[in-house]
Parts: structure tokens; sequence; C-alpha cells
């Protein structure tokens, strides 16, 4: 049995169920390490479910569910991976579950339901999940939780029918269906009443769009903590914003410091930074690679995880920066080794738009099913500035950038200078021919650009494949839409067959 | 009721953005300043030598273009703004001020902007970043980009003065056009109110498009009209509503809920009067820029203000109103696609109706009104509704 890359027909795999029918063959000694890191997400989890608070959480929360599939969620992401690409992806994703788990812990053991640590609660500040965290970098008192991730955000990826109810619970409410589904969905968490009701305080933020600052308001009804909304320059390129950027944050820090009666530590905040700096570096190193004709961190392997490293993690979290550094090991590695992402490589795409959250791994896809190398999307084309380490005043500035530059909403927000212009400059830097642009039916943001998008891609001669879906919300287009959008790309326009045919018409509209 | 005298006129001015009004003011060398959000307050685009027309699409019917440049999903306002604007309906713009404010009248203007759709040599767009709160720090922010975006690019591009001098004139001009729409307004309070919802409207939406020094004659005019105005001896409705939410810049939708049965008392929406015809009162002391700033932020209604202090004012204020004009019930409207009304309707609706007791109407509204029989249905029934209700109220008195 060939153990080399695209060796497996992996849409045979998909028979219609929830699961696939077996474990890929990778050759033996991928396959063992597979599995091993198959089995350590296992005991990660087995160790979670035998916490009282967690199996507590389970029956009292009806999203916990979907943290069930945890396993299948990281091998969803390692589909026909090898060698170094397989190692980093493990790397991403068992560190993902790994501190997934940590937050639930800690939201269940603060939870009056379910834990009841009054102590506890009182020392946690209550984050929206569209925001920057490194305010708290000053707070080392202190925790943050993003109260909408366990609920929402992980939960989508996870299992893709995974935050319907929700979805569907604030359509009742009242909310139009053509709303984005990720604030949709949020709210519909608080109009159930399936939020922890945790926390000293809360931070909510108009990060990052029109939709999402709407359903906060709604939302800060249910909490009835005390709650601060700070308000982000949405014109985020212009100098003029810079100044009322810092004094909300200043606004912010305040807050915090007035609700739980800790002051903000810089010497802490510094140290973060550090770190953080220190992580976009890795970052920085991963990109240079990607501009070459051996890239070796892409797709899935950037996306979510770069995510949770620069929004969540924010430099407070150690274990990210030491995955960051074997990551770059690994990567340098695979680049010396010349291998490549894909059984073989056709194209080299940028993916732009905001991606659907119930396929995070449409990118992986791409590479096995079309040799189309994902060599970065937009959401993880954030800041990569290297941020002050000893200066307070430019520290107000650079919390004022990163809130301004926070996933998602540095493009979506800022005009068409970074939402336009921005993505023709990185298919030049990263020698890209194609684009798949991600039509996210309820993104309105994103929407108003379509015609130029066309327009422009095709005066600069780049193929432009337009992807559409529902973001949390597959009834409104489903993971095989999506493929099908690529594959008749492919084949009418470009004249291309697939490298894996079995990849390009398969089932998995029951699949986690 | 006899037709007010100047109504027709104004009915006429309203079926094209670039109207007599605009043309007159233009020959006479004065700068059209594209508006596109009550969020950058008129007065500033008022100064001497220019006027605002805040931009619509009359008499709108496909918007196909706009929808190849949007998406089918976006707001059909920004879309049928575009679908104009690629007409070359807005050629005859010297400028467009545009805040931030939503993200997809952004785009709509963004497009303007790199289809290059309005062409004069020197035509420029500036966009401006625009508090989503009312407090100081929200305030200095506010003056800072009003002076940088809009009152440093019209001095520097055209030469306009932006001194306190001038900024006051243009307010003393702005408060003569608001204080006679706001008089007019006011008989909407009566029983049998001696002026409609869609006269007004007319009048009204007149005063955001056209210049309102050319206007207020006939303003002034109408309100002298209407201090001896006979209603009719019955009523012509079955009751009255307050209409809150997104824009409306079309007064044949008013005409249509007025058709249904409601006579339409207070204007909640953007292009309407409550708010945006208030007088700005100045004092001598501070700086007039920081004057205005501060009672455009005070008196936002916006949606998009994201506070809560600031969203139970909006709750509060329609409460406020409907005690003012004796209204029966609320209709809470949005533009389809609208993210932001299209949350604060589902939210108002619910608590004007459960925390206030008001019977409410919820209802999304394409762009273009037209005779829209599934809305007259329904402004049917809701008025039936409101009628049952009162009469189960005497029964159970
Ligand atoms: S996907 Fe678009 S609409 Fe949804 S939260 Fe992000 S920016 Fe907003
Ligand atoms: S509703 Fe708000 S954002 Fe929209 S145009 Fe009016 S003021 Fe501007
Ligand atoms: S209706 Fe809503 S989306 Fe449309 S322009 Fe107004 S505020 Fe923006």
């Amino acid at each position: 049995m060939s153990t080399a890359m695209g060796s497996e027909r992996l849409g045979n795999f998909y028979t219609g169920g929830k699961t696939r029918t077996r474990r890929e063959w990778r050759g033996l000694k991928d396959t063992w390490y597979d599995y091993t890191r198959w089995l350590f997400i296992w005991k990660t989890m087995i160790k979670f479910a035998t916490n009282p608070n967690n199996v507590r959480g389970m029956f009292r929360y009806r999203w916990m569910a979907n943290y069930l599939v945890a396993p299948d969620f990281v091998d969803r992401h390692t589909e026909g991976l090898r060698g170094p690409q397989l190692r980093i992806a493990h790397q991403e994703f068992d560190l993902i579950v790994e501190h997934m788990c940590d937050t639930i812990s800690t939201l269940f053991k603060a939870d009056p339901l379910i834990g009841n640590d009054e102590r506890l609660s009182k020392s946690i500040v209550v984050f929206d999940e569209n925001m920057m965290s490194h305010i708290m970098n000053g707070f080392p008192n202190l925790r943050m939780i993003c109260i909408e991730i366990p609920p929402i955000y992980t939960s989508s990826t996870m299992c893709q029918d995974g935050v319907l109810h929700y979805i569907d619970v604030s359509q009742s409410y009242g909310i139009p269906g053509d709303v984005c589904p990720m604030p949709s969905a949020e709210l519909g968490v608080a109009i159930e009443d399936d939020y922890p009701h945790i926390g000293a305080c809360m931070v909510q933020c108009n990060t990052t769009c029109d939709g999402s600052l709407m359903a906060n308001g709604l939302e800060a009804r249910r909490f009835k903590i005390p709650t601060f909304q700070l308000a982000v320059p949405i014109r985020h390129t212009q100098d003029s914003v810079q100044e009322y950027a810092a004094d909300e944050v200043k606004n912010a820090v305040r807050f915090i410091e007035e609700q739980t009666g800790e002051r903000f530590d810089w010497d802490n905040y510094f140290k973060c930074m550090d770190i953080f700096n220190q992580e976009t570096k890795q970052m920085l190193e991963w990109l240079d690679l990607s501009r070459s004709p051996y890239p070796q961190v892409i797709g899935n392997n950037v996306a979510l995880y770069r995510d949770a490293t620069y929004q969540v993690a924010g430099g407070r979290d150690a274990r990210f920066l030491e995955a960051d550094e074997e990551i770059t090991r690994l990567a340098v590695e695979g680049y010396k080794a010349k291998a490549l992402c894909a059984p073989e490589v056709r194209h080299r795409a940028i993916l732009w738009g905001v991606q659907a959250q119930y396929y995070t791994a449409f990118p992986l896809w791409l590479q096995n099913c079309w040799g189309i190398l994902p060599l970065i999307d937009m959401l993880s084309l954030t800041s990569t500035r290297i941020f002050s380490i000893d200066d307070r005043d430019q520290a107000m500035l650079d919390m004022a950038h990163l809130y301004q530059n926070m996933t998602m909403r540095n493009r979506s927000n800022g005009g068409y200078e970074v939402g336009v212009n921005d993505l023709w400059r990185f298919c030049e830097s990263f020698k890209a021919d194609m684009v798949i642009m991600y039509e996210h039916i309820g993104c309105k943001a994103m929407a108003g650009y379509h015609g130029i998008f066309e327009e422009q891609a095709r005066e600069r001669g780049i193929k432009m494949v337009w992807v559409t879906h529902g973001l949390m919300d597959p009834r409104a287009a489903s993971r095989k839409d999506m493929r099908n959008d690529v594959s008749r790309y492919m084949h009418t326009v470009l004249g291309e067959e697939a490298l894996d045919a079995s990849l390009e018409d398969f089932d998995d509209s029951n699949a986690w | 009721m006899k037709d007010l005298k100047h109504l027709y006129y104004l009915e006429n001015l309203l079926q094209d953005a670039n109207n007599n009004l605009v043309r007159e003011a233009q020959a006479g060398g004065r700068l059209a300043v594209g508006s596109v959000c009550s969020l950058i307050p008129e007065v500033l685009l008022s100064l001497p030598g220019c006027f605002p027309v805040r931009l619509r699409a009359p008499n709108t019917g496909s918007i196909d273009l706009g929808t190849y440049y949007m998406t089918s999903m976006s707001c059909e306002c920004c879309r049928a703004l575009l679908e104009r604007a690629v007409e070359g309906g807005y050629k005859f713009l010297d400028c467009i001020i545009a805040p931030d404010a939503c993200a997809q009248m952004n785009r709509c203007v963004e497009n303007i902007d790199l289809l290059k759709l309005c062409d004069k040599e020197k035509f420029f767009i500036s966009y401006s970043d625009v508090p989503m709160k009312s407090d100081e720090t929200a305030l200095r922010h506010y003056v800072k980009q009003m002076r940088i975006r809009v009152l440093e690019q019209l001095s520097g591009v055209y030469g306009v003065d932006v001194s306190d001098a001038a900024l006051r004139a243009a307010v003393l001009g702005h408060n003569e056009a608001c204080r006679l729409i706001t008089a007019i307004g006011e008989y909407r309070k009566e029983d049998n109110p001696r002026i409609t919802g869609y006269e007004f409207a007319v009048l009204c939406t007149a005063t955001y498009c056209c210049p309102k020094d050319l206007l207020v004659d006939k303003l002034r005019e109408t309100l002298d009209e209407l201090g001896s105005r006979q209603p009719d001896s019955g009523k012509n409705f079955r009751a009255r509503v307050v209409v809150a939410g997104s824009e409306i810049d079309n007064p044949d939708l008013i005409r249509l809920i007025e058709g249904s049965g409601a006579l339409v008392v207070a204007d909640r929406f953007c292009f309407g009067s409550l708010p945006g015809r208030q007088e700005i009162v100045l004092n001598d002391g501070e700086d007039v820029l920081l004057q205005i700033c501060r009672q455009y932020l005070a008196w936002g209604k916006c949606a998009r203000f994201m506070d809560t202090a600031k969203i139970e004012e909006r709750q509060s204020y329609i409460d406020e109103l409907a005690k003012s004009y004796h209204a029966d019930g609320i209709i809470f409207e949005q533009q389809k696609f609208c993210d932001y009304w299209g949350y604060e309707r589902a939210l108002g609706s619910r608590v004007m109706r459960d925390d206030y007791g008001y019977p409410v109407l919820s209802v999304d509204l394409p762009y273009a009104v037209g005779t829209n029989a599934q809305l007259r249905t329904r402004v049917q029934a809701f008025v039936e509704s409101i009628e049952i209700k009162n009469i189960q109220g005497k029964v159970t008195r």
C-alpha cells in the first residue's frame, strides 16, 4: 500500500454517516504518530469528562454536546496530511482542544448553577467573543473568558449543525433571517439563557460589524453584570482616529479597575506583549515560507490557530509560543526537504472573505482534491506589528491598534484599502494566481465589494472562484455546495480534472 | 381638506435628486454636498456657499446594477442609491461627505468612489469616523473628525469659509427651517390634525434634499396657511401611529400607511423630524463646532449608538412621542437587509409592546414601496387590532 500523499481515495471514507468508515493509512510512521495524537485527544477529553462540574455542565447546556466530537474535529483537520504538515496540524489543533477544555472547565467551576466558585467568578472579566484580549495582559490576577466562544464559535466548527438551534431561537425572537448567523446565534444563546452567569463585569466591543454590535446590546440585557461597551473606530486606517481608540482602551481599563479593585500591572502587560511579539515573529517566518515555492504552514494550519493565538491568548498563555516555535522548526525542516502540501501543486490561492465556520476543513479539501494551495486566508492576515514593551503611552496606542485590527474586523471595517486593495497586494507578494472568494451570504460588509472584486480580478488576470456559504448555517449552502462551486469552476473555466476524484462528490451532509 | 398650496410644487421637487432648487443654487455658484447619513451634522454642510443634498433615488425601478455590485443581500436603499449613481443621477454633486456609520452605506459610497461615478474636476469623497456612544470621549472624537474630515476638506478643496462666524450663520439658516418644520409638525398633535402625515413627510423630506434657504418661504407660507386650515369634519383615520425605524425617504410610504387607516402623527426615522429638526442652541462662550456636535450626540437616536443608556433612551423617546402625539400604536420598520434596524426592530417592538404596553406592528420594507399590497394588508389588520383593543378597553371600563 502506498504511503504517499494522495494515495488514499479520501472521499470513499464518507458514506453518509456521522463519521468516516476508517482511519487513513499514511504509512507506518505517520499513521502511528497520528494514532498517538488521537489517543492524546481522547486522554484530554476523558480527563475533561471525568470532572464532575463538566459532567453537570454537559447536562445543563445544550451546546456542550458539540464537544463530544472533538476527536473527529481534529481528524477532519488533518485529512490527507503527511510529514511536517501532519505534525504542525497536531501541534495546533491538539492545543486548541486543550485550551478549550481548560476554558470550559473554568466556566463551569465558576458557574453558580454548577461549581459555584464565587471567588473564581469574581475574578473573571467576561469578554465579548469578537474582541482582542490584550487589555487583560495588565491584570494577571484576573481571568478573561470570551463568553460566546464555547457555545457558538467553537461549537459551530466542531459540529456543522451545532448552533442551528440558537439561530432559530434568535429568529423566533424576531431577528431577521438575513443577518449574519454568528451574532444571531450568540444572541440566541442569551435568549435561551444558555450562558453561564459568571463574572465580575463584562466588556463588550463594537467589533466586528454592525450586526455583531447590535446583538451585544440585546445580550447585555441578559447578563445583568456591569458592562462597558468599548467603541472602536471603524475607519481604523486613519491617523485621526488613533487617539480616540486609545482613550477608549483607557476607559475600558479604568472600568475593569473600578469593578474588580485590581490595578493595571504594567510589568505583566509588557511581559505578555514580549511573548506576543515573539509569536508574531514566528508567524512572519511562516508567511515568508508561504511566499516561497515550498509553503509549509498554510490553510487549516494557519486559520483558527492564528485566531486563537492572536485574539484569545494574546501573549498570556506560554503554551502558544512553545507550539509556535515547534511549528517553525517543523516548517523549516519541511521547507529544506522541499515537502509539498498537496499531492501536486497546481494553483497558489489566497482565501478572502470570511470562512465558513461549519467547514473550516475546506482549505484541506482544496489541497487534496484540486491541488490548490490555500496559502493564507483573510482572517489570518491580521496585524504583524511588533509592539512596545516599555513605553506606556505607546502601549495604549498599541492596544488601540490591536482592538481595531481584530481578526476579520480589520478587513470588514476600514474601507476598500484593507478590504479590496490589500487582496491584490497579497496576491502579488504570495505569487498567487487564484483567489478563493468566500461569499458569506449574511456578511454585508464584504458583500458590498462583490462587483468590484469581480471587475478588478478580471483586470488583473486573477482567477476568482466564488464559494457561497452561510457561515454557521449549512442550510443556506452546504459543505457540498461549497465544493461544487469550486469543482464547477475547475472543470468549466479551467478544464482541469481533480487529483482525487473521490473527493469531488461524496456525502458528508450528516457528518459532524 | 383642501390641498396645501405648495404641496404639488414640493412633491415635484422630490421627483429628482437634482431638482430645480438644487440647480438654482448651483447656478448661483453654490456647492452641492452629498450626504448619506444623519450622523454628519447637516448644518456643517450648510456653510456659506454650500448646501447639503441628502441622497435619495426617487422613482426607483430596477436595482440590478446595484445588486450586481453589492449582491441581493445588501440594504435595498444602498443598492438603489448606487444604481442611481451608475445611471449618472449624482453627477451634479461637488463632493460627498460620508461617515462610516453603517457598513452597507459605506460600501455604496465606496463603489461610487471606485467606479468614479461622479466626475466633476474637484469632486471628492471624505469618509469620517463617527462615534457610537455619546460620552465625553466620544464627543472629543466627533469634534475632531468633523473638523478634519468635513470642515478642513471643504475649506481645503473649495475654500469654503469654516470660521466660527460662518458656522454661526449656517446655524441661523438651519434653525429657521427647523423652527418652521417643528411648528408645522405641532399640528399633528391635534385631535383631528389639520395636516396629514403624508403632507408633513413631503415638507420635511424636502428640507433634507433642497437648499433650505430656497425653501423657507414656501414653508413659512404653508405654516400661515395651516393656521386657518380646517380639517375635514369627520376623522379620516381610524388610529394614530408613530412610525419608528430606519430611513424613509419616500412620502408615498406614509401615504400608503395612511391609506390603510393609520394616521402617521410622529416620524421617528432618518429623514424624519423627530429628531432631526430641532433648533441648535448656541452660547457665546464655547467653540461652535463643539456645541453643534454635542447637540447632535445628545439627540442621536440611530440604532448604532451601542451603549445601554442610549438603547433605553431610544425606547423611552418613542414612548414620549407616542404620548405627546396621542398615538394609539407604533409601527416599527426597517429597510430590508439592514442589520442595525433588523436588531433594533426586534428589540424595540418587543419592549414597546411588553414593557410599555403599545400595540406594535413590526415590518421590513423594500426601498421602492410602490403599491405594496402586503404592507397595506398588514397595516389594515393592525388598525383593526387597535380598534378591537380600544373597544374591549371601553367595554371593560
Ligand atoms: S462574518 Fe461579516 S457579518 Fe458576520 S460577524 Fe464577521 S464581519 Fe460581521
Ligand atoms: S439610520 Fe443611522 S446609520 Fe442609517 S442613515 Fe440614519 S443615522 Fe445613518
Ligand atoms: S437602512 Fe440600514 S443598512 Fe441601509 S443605509 Fe440605513 S442604516 Fe444602513
